[in-house]
């Protein structure tokens, strides 16, 4: 079991889908009972995973995963151009674990919000379980490769399920979205490539070398001569073994010299080195999925016209494979650049903090509002990130959790108003709470856990990256002090617009605009509904109330990571800019 | 100093164990309360009630384990980091005299208050609600005094916060209420984002948030050449720290922030009135006894942490927060507004006499306040109720919180009255009342402070606080005149307001107030009620039992004592004079009302500008919507019209422009491009429709072309 547990991870939802496939158009609470069984066993894997995994391994991206699985897929010999390889590489390290049980919960809530769907229901949740594997498969690839693959398919289903499923403007918003990732993923695919053509994996090109019998056997002492003699420029170019393994391309030994992205390549675009140039292509792209500002304006058209159950996905798992493969790819392969230009990463952040939580201020649709809250909150990830201390790192990888449980309880709360009134304009509603008073319950929780408050995950997670940010120009000098500053102003707004919201909503003399009295039954909150928000709730305060829960899983892997990325970041820096000169 | 070794578990006591307990139980009251409530037999009030009535008898019992015996601390880890230049998170508790006597206070008075509301809440829709949020309160406001960390204090300072906006907003069908709330909240949010700045500080430095062990670091501090210089080694690793005497007082200013929000002071003080919408018992407990002191708790706690730079601010931010809070409760008709603003200007005593270095005296008037002031809002209460069933029964739209709508009260609720005599007598300050005590410690304080700084400007901090006994004394005056005084103003008979002809309010809501009131006597406080160096509780409370003597302000505060105690002749001077000033601001009210007729004390309002401008609380809360809100508001606006118009302006047309290039590309592709290939086609089509004509068939053509050809090519080859 434990050796197959990751592709059961991936390919369970598939599975489902297959099976969904198989079904009659007619069977639709048979498809549902599937999706739900496939979803759920998932979830059961991920919780599974969560309690195998030993947090007490030392891992820093580079080495530490754990239940790896690791097999030759495609590989090809280029006679002078050597050999070409690409695996199917999975593991977890402490950073990926929080996100697989963060997305085997959110897949669970995601289909019991899905129940009411009535239109063509077999193509839904077949759309819906194939975004289940390819954000789990992203999450889970060690291999560049087998991640892109995975993170360009999520847009497939993403598109049709706000193309097909969604509000009135459903498909300007499906193709933006659409557009704005595919524009992100093809600056992803260049440098993928350009890293394709500079990294070979040391322990097949022994093996090709005859060092050895099987990758597995070449040890420690023959790495290491591999990568000695290959930036001795002693290995012949036929028996080179180039690989997408992506803990192969955080060691700067395994770059063929002269290779475009060699740190002593001196190669130059525009007067910056090359790659400089990549992690900026990198960082673009995995900021609009972010999305950080100023590439976020697709979240907000992309929320507002899709259902909440894909509201519900975006925002609490989607989102979080941008955080992540800055974490898992950008930074662990660049840390030069993650180092010099961790002012305009921070200094985003902030700015995505600040700048959306203004923009949830102006709103006055609850879930734009909720839309914009998220790119504040994402916002942090991009601070505690910047820091490089090990609070903000921490907080990063928390903020992305918390925020999965907070945003899908945000926008599952929002959904109920619009089953009922089929309209979620806050002017259009006052006094919510004289008619829904267990429902206005939950809104004040999801409300008071999203805007920071202690008890509830999300008041961890800032504090850990803000307490990071703070601390950073003593700790790493990577960032000034003036930056954190700033951005806890984001706690008064965030506090500001929720808490207006609330008022101008839910509180007050009972009204409702007179053209919806018709058509709203305001009943307050179904089983259904409670099922999904009472485990939610429970979460976020579980989480914020023992954080080592969480902290224990991701707490090594941040420290490697950060010890890693400032370590390798200062060397390789003062490499690169020697070079320049 | 190791500190890891600093911050090692410490095993838990039967007294620490306790002091859990008391946390815990009104917590348990509001998780049942809140969604089981209505469910229970009179909706669950008894449990409440139960539950704080035995957190105050374990608080009781803990009083006497710890005051003048030792101090109680329990801690363990609760979440880490692996790092090396991280510590451990740790929870804990611990008692010290400073911990048990708010514990009693807290218990107490929360008790108090709940059995009040069993009257006054009566029959109220949110009834079970109402003590489920009462106990969140009780709760959060334990936690704050218990906890051993200023992370942890945090969380429940925010956790007060949000009981303050349930409680603040309780009628939430009240526009004005649930306005109120949300400007508490996010005033409160001003005062703790510096509080949260401060703490980032103090760990960026010493790497953990422990209470004790950042006082040991502080204290174990030297001065060298202007910079503030600490060693110590973490996981064996040697750290040494050098902070800037600019950055230290800065840091302690952010955590006397979190004091200026939640403890009401200038300029953050605006939101403590429109607090006031919240039921009476709420403003009793919360706004008056002890939320808003929790500022003053955390002052006294982060006492090693004040350089005295920073000592000056807080001593002036008080001192102008008890000016302000006293000129503007001079002109309110609101019952409830005066003992707001006057809460506002007792607090800001408090947080003078922290900033002179009076920290016991200021912590005493903590306490003696919370009593007398619980007392007075309790009473007004009662008024308030009295005066909705008159006008109820009267059928009458008369605003039952305007004090001019009272008058001769005392005729028809004596209790009520001799209460308010004795509470406000307290707040006055007049001898045999436990005010006088209290107050008399800080203005001695602070002019011990003024003479230690060097006399000069200092002293305006001294002679403010004399001028605020002057002007206390009078608007509290004013207010029982207006309420008690000359004839009843609304047009029924004052004996209306009793509950009954024989019973002038219900009992469960009189004797809280009555026992509130006793409590006001000096005699409790101090054996000698003239002397407030003789009270026991003075000394209990003093820096030296709370583990405080190597801070960063010793040398000055050390100063400020001695000098104190010379001024022994000086007291009984200050003693008779700020009596006397009672006296005068007493005699100035009754004889600027005495002789006005009702129907003027009716119209009463402003008559010039600076009469407005203490009404209208100087216009800060119009000053801060025009220069915070509308300017947030506007940049938000403009900022989405920059989503939209500029961000999504330049992608939807760059992708216009784009389908644009394309159709001019799908154009040329048309018309160029497969024009050409079109045009070749027709050109060999052309071509063969020109060789079909010559293909006849005929001999004598093929051989007449062929000659024709040759005589063309060799035209060509002569020719060129």
């Amino acid at each position: 079991m434990n050796d197959f547990i990751l592709s059961s991870l991936i390919f369970t939802p598939l599975l489902a889908a297959l099976l969904v496939l198989l079904l009659p158009v007619r069977l639709q609470h048979t498809i549902k009972a599937v999706a739900l069984a496939g979803t759920v066993v998932q979830m059961g894997l991920a919780i599974l995973l969560y309690f195998g995994f030993d947090g007490t391994v030392l891992a820093n991206g580079q080495q530490g995963y754990q239940f790896v699985e690791k097999l030759n897929w495609i590989g090809f010999t280029l006679g002078s151009l050597g050999r070409f390889q690409i695996d199917y590489f999975l593991g977890v390290d402490g950073i990926s674990i929080s996100m697989v049980l963060l997305t085997g919960i959110v897949g669970v809530i995601g289909v019991i919000s899905s129940w009411t769907i009535t239109k063509n229901v077999k193509g839904y949740f077949l759309l819906y379980l194939l975004l289940l594997t390819s954000v789990m498969g992203c999450f889970l690839a060690l291999d560049f490769f087998l991640f892109y693959l995975f993170f360009e398919f999520m847009l497939l289903p993403m598109y049709f399920l706000i193309g097909i499923w969604g509000g009135p403007k459903r498909e300007y918003a499906a193709i933006k979205f659409f557009i704005y990732t595919l524009v992100g993923s093809l600056f992803i695919l260049l440098v993928m490539i350009g890293l394709y053509t500079s990294v070979i994996d040391p322990q097949a090109t022994a093996v090709q070398m005859g060092f050895a019998e099987q990758g597995a056997e070449a040890g420690k002492a023959v790495v290491t001569q591999v990568q000695q003699m290959l930036q001795r420029n002693a290995i012949s170019s036929y028996n080179l073994v180039r690989t997408f393994s992506i803990p192969a391309m955080m060691e700067p030994a395994n770059f063929i010299p002269n290779s475009l992205l060699h740190v002593l390549s001196g190669s130059v675009l525009w007067d910056l080195p090359l790659r400089f140039i990549a992690f900026l292509l990198l960082f673009a792209g995995f900021a609009i999925k972010v999305p950080s500002v100023p590439v976020h304006t697709w979240l907000p058209d992309a929320h507002v016209e899709a259902p909440t159950p894909i509201s519900v996905l975006l925002a609490a798992i989607l989102l979080k494979v941008g955080g992540y493969g800055l974490i898992r790819i950008v930074y662990p392969i660049f840390p030069d650049a993650g180092a010099y230009f961790a002012v305009l990463v921070g200094g985003l952040g902030v700015l995505s903090i600040i700048y959306g939580a203004l923009n949830a201020l102006a709103m006055s649709d609850l879930k734009k509002l909720i839309a914009y809250s998220s790119v504040s909150h994402m916002g942090f990830v991009l601070l505690g990130l910047a820091s490089l201390t090990v609070e903000g790192v921490n907080g990063a990888v928390y903020m992305m959790f918390s925020h999965g449980i907070i945003s899908a309880m945000l926008f599952l709360v929002v959904g109920v108003i619009y089953d009922r009134a089929h309209d979620r304009m806050i002017q259009n509603f006052r006094g919510l709470a004289h008619m829904m008073p267990v429902y206005t319950v939950f809104v004040v929780i999801a409300f008071f856990a999203s805007l920071g408050l202690p008890g509830f995950s999300g008041f961890i997670a800032e504090l850990l990256v803000l307490v990071g940010g703070f601390g950073a120009p003593e700790a790493t000098g990577l960032l000034p002090r003036w930056l954190t500053v700033v951005a806890v102003f984001g706690l008064l707004l965030a506090a500001a617009y929720y808490l207006w919201a609330l008022q101008r909503m839910f509180f007050g003399k009972y009204w409702i605009f007179p053209e919806l009295r018709e058509k709203a039954t305001l009943t307050d909150l179904t089983t259904r509904e409670y099922l999904m928000l009472v485990p939610l709730a429970l979460l976020a305060l579980l989480f914020g109330i023992f954080p080592h829960l969480l902290l224990d899983k991701i707490g090594l892997t941040v420290t490697g990571f950060t010890e890693l990325v400032l370590q390798r970041g200062q060397e390789q820096l003062g490499l690169i800019l020697s070079t320049l000169r | 100093m190791e500190l890891t070794q600093l911050l090692q578990p410490l095993a838990a006591s039967p007294q620490t164990i306790a002091a859990l307990v008391v946390l815990l139980l009104p917590l348990f009251g509001f998780l049942v309360l809140l969604p089981f409530g209505r469910l229970l037999p009179r909706h669950g009030d008894w449990l409440g009630i139960a539950l704080t009535a035995g957190a105050f008898i374990l608080s009781g019992w803990l009083f006497t384990e710890t005051w003048n015996v030792t101090t109680f601390h329990s801690r363990t880890t609760w979440f880490s980091m692996p790092g090396s230049s991280l510590t451990d998170f740790t929870l804990g508790i611990l008692l010290d005299n400073l911990t048990v006597l708010m514990l009693v206070i807290v218990t107490f008075i929360s008790l108090l208050v709940q059995l009040f509301s069993v009257g006054y809440m009566h029959a109220d829709k949110g009834y079970s609600r109402y003590f489920a949020f009462l106990g969140l309160f009780t709760f959060s406001m334990l936690g704050i005094v218990l906890v051993d960390n200023l992370l942890l204090l945090f969380m429940f300072w925010e956790l007060v916060g949000l009981s303050s906006y349930l409680l603040i907003g309780f009628w939430f069908h009240k526009p004005a209420a649930v306005a109120a709330n949300k400007k508490a909240f996010l005033f409160n949010r001003v005062g703790d984002i510096g509080l949260l700045l401060g703490l980032f500080a103090f760990y960026t430095y010493y790497r953990t948030f422990d209470l004790e062990t950042l006082r040991t670091l502080v204290g174990s501090g030297t001065w060298e050449s202007g910079s503030f210089i600490v060693t110590y080694t973490l996981k064996g690793q040697p750290w040494l720290v050098e902070i800037g005497p600019t950055f230290l007082t800065l840091a302690g200013l952010g955590l006397f922030m979190g004091c200026v929000g939640k403890s009401a002071q200038f300029p953050l003080q605006v939101w403590l009135p429109d607090a006031m919408q919240g039921p009476t018992p709420v403003s009793a407990l919360i706004h008056a006894a002890t939320m808003v002191a929790a500022g003053v708790y955390l002052v006294a706690r982060c006492y090693a942490f004040f350089t005295p730079d920073a000592l000056v601010v807080i001593a002036l931010v008080g001192a102008l927060t008890a000016l302000v809070g006293a000129l503007v409760a001079l002109t309110q008709n609101d019952i409830k507004a005066v003992l707001a603003f006057s809460t506002i200007s007792q607090l800001g005593y408090m947080v003078m006499g922290m900033g002179t270095g009076a920290h016991d005296a200021a912590l005493f008037h903590l306490a003696t306040h919370a009593f007398f002031k619980a007392a007075l809002f309790l009473n007004s209460g009662i008024i308030i109720h009295a005066m909705h069933r008159g006008l109820h029964h009267h059928h009458l739209h008369l605003n039952a919180q305007d004090i001019r709508n009272m008058g001769g009260l005392r005729k028809a609720l004596p209790l009520t009255f001799y209460t308010y005599v004795v509470a406000t007598a307290a707040l006055v300050g007049l001898p045999l009342f436990s005010g006088f005590l209290s107050k008399d410690a800080i203005l001695s304080g602070s002019w011990a402070w003024a003479q230690t700084m060097g006399g000069g400007a200092y002293f305006t901090v001294p002679l403010i606080g004399f001028t605020v006994v002057l002007l206390t004394a009078f608007y509290m005056a004013r207010h029982m005149w207006f309420i008690f005084f000359g004839e009843f103003r609304a047009p029924f008979s004052v004996q209306d307001l009793r509950l009954k002809a024989s019973q002038e309010v219900e009992r469960v809501m009189l004797w809280p107030v009555v026992v509130l009131a006793i409590l006001s006597l000096g005699i409790f406080f101090s054996l000698n009620p003239l002397s407030f160096s003789s009270s026991w509780l003075l000394q209990g409370i003093a820096l030296e039992k709370l583990g405080g003597t190597a801070i960063l302000s010793g040398r000055l505060l050390d100063a400020v004592k001695l000098q104190d105690e010379a001024n022994h002749t000086l007291h009984l001077v200050f003693g008779i004079l700020s009596t006397l000033l009672g006296v005068a601001g007493i005699s100035w009210a009754i004889l600027k009302y005495r002789n006005r007729p009702e129907a003027q004390l009716l119209h009463e309002g402003p008559q010039h500008a600076a009469g407005r401008l203490s009404q209208r609380h100087f216009y800060l809360n119009e000053f801060y919507a025009k220069a915070f809100v509308q300017p947030a508001l506007v940049l938000a606006r403009t900022l989405y019209r920059n989503d939209k118009r500029v961000i999504d302006y330049a992608l939807n047309n760059g992708s216009k422009a784009l389908v644009i290039i394309a159709k001019i590309m799908a154009w040329f592709d048309r018309w160029v491009v497969d024009g050409l290939v079109w045009l070749v086609g027709v050109l060999s089509k052309l071509a063969g429709r020109l060789g079909q004509g010559l293909q006849n068939g005929k001999v004598q053509s093929y051989y007449a072309y062929s000659l024709f050809g040759f005589i063309l090519l060799m035209l060509y080859i002569i020719l060129f």
